[in-house]
């Protein structure tokens, strides 16, 4: 055999052939499944985890019992319902709640540890059921993770998906004239970054969903680099992050250093810093291991943004009350609200929630649909993390 | 934020030119059963990290493929899965066949004979037409490194090609490699899909 690697070359089967035509059917599917969630938007960055596993392990096969949700008007519910204030009749601008947080945040200490353990449920909203019976299902899960303090260390997380179960009472009186199913067959509408309708913008991914809990699930892995932990505009380290301005001026020049790659003089940042600031400053606060003053700190740098505004007191998904701001970003899909909720007793921010503002025509989910939150339920700094 | 249509452009464009190959990578690597869930999976990850994928995208999409493969999939299952495709590839002859269609059979069965290493570095020179640095990237180490493990992987298998019995048949369950024999540098820094990294903000669309 004089030249084995021609000859295995020559063996390659014919249905490997890099030119072979991609079945149509399978192209499509696998493009929506790939483009089923927002993709990253900054550069060597983490791997979001603002919502759960959407986009992952879906099972190809129908499941019995299955209802399929569609896009027909005619919603039978409106989530905003579950969130009836407490009291209803008080709503903060959102300076005074921004500024009372950072007051509580001003007072607090820690001692930090070796790693960051965070605690959150995240919940995605879907309607489903036939027309003029549809309802909303939750679909929930929970995410721990512990991050290191320390470069060269491991991150660690663990992950429970906790089951299906319709979103409101009005919703489970639905789902029971349905004959209370245990099984989902949910299509997650899908972001076309090309079109601009419902039709020609948006298509469904299947996603299966039951009401059983799944298993939990531990896994490590290296940080980023070796030493990146978070993205705040780019990756940064923890040393990075512990090393944060806490006056609001210096941290807004600190974090706009990062926007879309501007500096603060650029005449371009104008445009729609603010949202980003938002952006960047929930997951600090609802994420991140910054100083406590730093926390402080964002809360006056949003109190600063003019954007920002107060939406009242409202519950998270754990049914916990805050005050919450918001602030409001148009979209190929409508208009999308922002929320922070924030705990005025201890100054924590509660859950952060994404609504359904303003649907565009032919979005069969009523104005203020709850669209996804993450609720935080713990973080504290700990001396060690599980294997 | 960012050109979202020319996101989705640019991901369509890779993905068009790039599918066929990622998904003869981990038929090669691991037999249709496996492939697809690899496939789809290595693109959601490049969907996700679109950003980071350079020009051009092959060798780092064999790389996530490679690390979605070894992650996702137990060496058993790889193997055996393998095993059962190479099983489609090259039945037992059934009669008198060309000399030259021996000799491919021949080699397409000393390929189930490889550590899974071997096997590897050859698919992705002779199959998928890589230059050694390009499969270096893919496998994460340097190009000067990949010529050798290249020259040690073609002198196994034309060694196997040697050993294989006179009737060369290729049927039954062809012997694989050890378990476990995994090398340095096989953990590759690309993380795997739903690992919550506490990226902030991807804004959810609907």
């Amino acid at each position: 055999m004089s030249d084995v690697l021609r000859t295995l070359r020559e063996a390659r089967p014919a249905e490997l052939d890099p030119a072979a035509p991609i079945d149509e059917g399978v192209r499509r599917t696998e493009l929506a499944r790939a483009m089923a969630t927002p993709p990253a938007s900054g550069s060597a960055r983490p791997r979001s985890r603002r919502l759960p596993m959407w986009g992952a392990g879906l099972a190809g096969a129908a499941a019995a019992a299955a209802l399929v949700v569609t896009n027909l008007p005619h919603g039978a519910t409106t989530p905003d319902a579950r969130r009836q204030a407490p009291s209803p009749t008080r709503t903060l601008d959102a300076r005074t709640v921004l500024l009372a947080a950072a007051e509580k945040a001003d007072g607090q200490t820690e001692a930090t540890a070796a790693y960051w353990h965070r605690t959150a449920v995240s919940s995605g909203y879907f309607q489903t059921g036939p027309a003029g019976a549809r309802y909303t299902v939750v679909v929930r899960q929970k995410d721990e993770t512990w991050t290191p303090a320390k470069p060269g260390a491991k991150a660690v997380s663990r992950q429970q998906k906790l089951g299906a179960r319709p979103a409101a009472p009005a919703d489970e009186a639905a789902w029971r004239r349905a004959g209370s199913p245990t099984t989902f067959k949910l299509e997650v509408p899908v972001i076309s970054r090309a079109g601009g309708t419902l039709n020609g913008g948006r298509a469904l991914k299947p996603m299966e969903a039951t009401t059983a809990p799944g298993p939990v699930r531990t896994s490590s892995s290296p940080l980023v680099d070796g030493d990146k932990v978070f993205w705040l505009g780019r990756n940064v380290t923890m040393k990075d992050l512990r090393a944060l301005p806490s006056d609001p001026a210096k941290l807004k020049a600190a974090l706009l250093r990062w926007y879309g790659g501007h500096d603060t003089e650029s005449t371009s940042v104008a445009m729609g810093s603010d949202q980003w600031l938002f952006q960047v400053a929930r997951g600090l606060v609802t994420t991140m291991p910054v100083r406590p003053e730093v926390r402080a700190g964002a809360f006056r740098m949003l109190a600063g943004l003019d954007s920002v505004r107060g939406i009242g007191r409202i519950r998270d998904a754990q049914g916990r009350a805050g005050d919450a701001i918001a602030v409001n970003e148009k979209t190929r899909v409508g208009v999308l609200r922002h929320q922070l909720i924030i705990d005025p007793s201890t100054g924590d921010a509660l859950a952060d929630e994404t609504v359904l503002a303003k649907p565009i025509t032919g979005d069969a989910r009523p104005p203020g649909f709850m669209i996804a939150s993450e609720a935080v339920t713990a973080t504290e700094w700990t001396p060690t993390a599980p294997h | 934020m960012g050109d979202e249509a020319s996101d989705e452009e640019r991901f369509t464009a890779m993905y068009d030119g790039c599918r066929q190959r990622v998904w003869a990578y981990a038929v090669s690597r691991a037999g249709r059963h496996v492939a697809d869930d690899v496939v789809s999976e290595t693109f959601a990850v490049a969907w996700r990290r679109l950003r980071e994928v350079p020009d051009p995208a092959l060798p780092w999409l064999l790389g996530v493929a490679r690390n979605v493969l070894r992650d996702g999939h137990r060496a058993e299952v790889r193997r055996e899965s393998f095993a059962a495709e190479l099983r489609r590839w090259a039945p037992r002859p059934t009669g008198d066949i060309a000399e030259d269609v021996a000799e491919r059979l021949a080699v397409l069965r000393a390929m189930a004979a490889l550590p899974e290493d071997d096997r590897e570095i050859l698919v992705l020179v002779a199959w998928q037409g890589l230059a050694p640095r390009e499969a270096a990237r893919v496998v994460g180490c340097s190009a000067a490194a990949l010529r050798v493990r290249l020259h040690r992987a073609r002198r196994r298998l034309v060694r196997a090609v040697e050993a294989l019995p006179p009737d060369a048949s290729g049927t039954g369950t062809p012997a694989g490699p050890p378990a476990g024999t995994r090398r340095p540098g096989d953990g590759g820094a690309l993380r795997r899909a739903g690992r919550p990294q506490m990226g902030i903000i991807s804004e959810e669309r609907s």
